[in-house]
């Protein structure tokens, strides 16, 4: 078979590329252990509060080791159900130290919501009936908008929350 | 006869403007994949 010369460089530059995009893949997965936010975890939405992981206690920022924390979230039209305080008053607001691991686990009672975490890798969907999950380790101090992005109905943009990643001292 | 006459043209073609258009696109994907790549990894 004939081969033009430049069509013989454009061929191996485009699947060493290939390649290169699979080893990172591969890597991201095997080695880092990146997974999707949906590891087929499921739930009944109509009886999301007698799941262990969203009893009324158990909502909100818990911390379970000496860096780990657990952030458990009802997300439901139009509202992100973190629970509440000692008060019995709603959170609107959490605080995470810098650096920690931060295992955010959401699920929904009606419909598909988003959970994105303006400015950091935190963005996943909220899907009726499953459990998603995202780890992360908050590296940069600052205030951090939680947003629904996915449309969700006439108050979608009301949908909102705080969290503010503060320095450990 | 025909047939070698026709093969020598194509072997003639000039694809350089071709071959520079494609590796123009080709660094532009690769290098706005690492930008985004770098983003995530930053985050």
């Amino acid at each position: 078979m004939h081969l033009h010369k430049y069509e013989r460089i454009w061929l191996i530059f485009g699947i060493s590329s290939l390649v290169l995009f699979l080893v990172v893949l591969g890597v991201g997965a095997f080695y880092k252990g990146t997974q999707p936010p949906s590891h087929l975890a499921t739930v009944d939405p109509t009886k999301v509060e007698e799941h262990e992981a969203f009893r009324e206690e158990n909502l909100g920022l818990r911390k379970v080791g000496e860096n780990d924390y657990i952030v458990s979230v009802i997300a439901s039209a139009f509202n992100y159900n973190f629970g509440k305080d000692d008060e019995g008053n709603t959170i609107r607001k959490i605080e995470i130290p810098v650096g920690s691991n931060v295992l955010f686990q959401a699920t929904t009672t009606d419909v598909i919501h988003g959970f994105q975490l303006a400015g950091t890798n935190v963005n996943m969907m909220v899907e009726p009936g499953y459990i998603n999950s995202l780890k992360t380790t908050f590296k940069k101090t600052g205030t951090y908008t939680l947003i629904c992005n996915e449309y969700c109905g006439t108050g979608h943009h009301l949908m909102a929350f705080e969290v503010e990643v503060i320095d450990n001292e | 006869m025909n047939k070698k006459q026709h093969h020598k043209d194509e072997s003639t073609t000039n694809l350089k403007g071709t071959f520079i258009a494609v590796m123009i696109l080709g660094i532009f994907i690769l290098v706005s994949w690492f930008i985004v790549f770098g983003i995530f990894l930053s985050r």
